[in-house]
């Protein structure tokens, strides 16, 4: 089954009432929806921490779904919220490399994942920010790699990354 | 390709409980409850003034109203950042609280002009003003911050900031219910500042609280 909007929502209106079955088949759909939504920007040995860590989070704030609305915003804005975490965190990963893991996007659902993926939030930020924050918190180089690949000073690169990651937080729930 | 087994989710599973959804109103009434108790609490302290009912208020109504407008629309904004979402932009709010600078704004150029900056009686009355403004909006901060720690929000500095200004604003309102000082001098300064003084306290100190 790939669960789409309406799906989603059902599940999570019988979650919240302590269906646990339904609950297992909304976790279980919300795991692969999320390492679609992760596999861009994520260095792939990261996806499972932080997808788990969305389930966890899913988990504790149930209860902030409103049935009145859409599911799939909620749990999109639960996992830039959590990325962007994950990004504070994890100054330098250990895999540097990012393969070519784009999601198809032929389906309806797959055009909504692309609308509200991690992208649009990169689209926001200055050419210099998003190389600094790429190469340094995603690819896992260091400061004075992402320096001489660049050409920008090391404390600039600090500068971006700092910057970067403050305005992506702040984007959070207002970007598309 | 079969579904790889997650132990997290079954685990999740078995410890899931029925929960009650969290509701907007809920959280617009903690806001309003705290605010009439800080309405109540100041009327039972200092007592309302009495010169909107005598017909004496002249610039009472415009500054207390949008003072009272900018809370609102903060508190509405807070309580619906505790459910996460995307695509939300707050540009209303920002516009309503360009209209509340020009009460200070308005306030310090006539007073320039009349060169009043700066009277002793003056600032002492708006200390007197600000401190309680400031300090009435103790209780709507706290039932916001109450309200954001239940919920889920995603933008949580912005949230606290929202949260200083809701407080500040509908604390001064409240206050300035009690103040007899009726000019734009007064209340467009010192009945203003809380707002201002408040957002700065709030983005400063209440992220930490509501960061989950």
């Amino acid at each position: 089954m790939i669960a789409d909007e309406p799906i989603f929502a059902r599940l999570m209106t019988a979650s919240q009432g302590g269906d646990r079955r339904a609950y297992t088949v909304l976790l279980t759909e919300a795991q692969f929806w999320l390492e679609r939504f992760f596999r861009r920007r994520v260095p792939p040995a990261q996806i499972d921490d932080l997808v788990q860590d969305v389930l966890l989070a899913i988990h504790a704030k149930r209860a902030t779904w409103d049935e009145t609305r859409a599911f799939l915003p909620w749990l999109a804005a639960i996992a830039r919220y959590r990325w962007v975490d994950h990004l504070r965190r994890v100054y330098r990963a250990s895999e540097s490399e990012l393969g070519d893991y784009d999601a198809s996007e032929d389906s309806e659902e797959d055009a909504i994942l692309a609308r509200m993926s991690l992208d649009r939030l990169f689209m926001q930020l200055s050419p210099a920010q998003c190389n600094a924050i790429e190469l340094v918190k995603i690819e896992g180089l260091s400061v004075t790699e992402a320096a001489k690949r660049t050409g920008q000073s090391e404390s600039l690169i600090k500068v971006n990354i700092h910057r970067g990651l403050r305005k992506l937080s702040a984007l959070v729930e207002e970007a598309d | 390709m079969p579904p790889r087994p997650n132990p997290l989710i079954a685990q999740l599973a078995d410890e899931l409980e029925p929960v009650r959804p969290l509701r907007m109103r809920h959280g617009l009434a903690l806001a309003a409850v705290a605010t009439v108790l800080t309405i109540a609490a100041i009327a039972l302290w200092q007592g309302l003034w009495s010169g909107p009912a005598d017909g004496q208020a002249a610039i009472f109504f415009v500054a207390n109203g949008l003072i009272a407008l900018v809370g609102l629309a903060s508190a509405r904004t807070v309580v619906r950042m505790a459910a996460p979402r995307v695509g939300v932009r707050q540009d209303g709010l920002r516009w309503l609280l360009a209209a509340l600078a020009i009460l200070p704004v308005t306030a310090l150029l006539l007073m320039t002009l009349e060169g009043m900056v700066g009277r002793h009686d003056d600032v002492t009355d708006g200390l007197n003003c600000f401190i309680a403004g400031t300090l009435s909006g103790v209780g709507v901060a706290a039932a916001l911050i109450v309200w954001l720690r239940r919920g889920a929000p995603v933008a949580p500095n912005l949230a606290a900031f929202y949260t200083g200004i809701a407080a500040g604003a509908l604390g001064s309102f409240a206050h300035g219910l009690s103040c007899p000082f009726d000019t734009i001098g007064h209340l467009g300064i010192w009945h203003v500042a809380p707002v201002a003084v408040s957002a700065v306290l709030g983005r400063v100190a209440v992220p930490a609280l509501i960061r989950w």
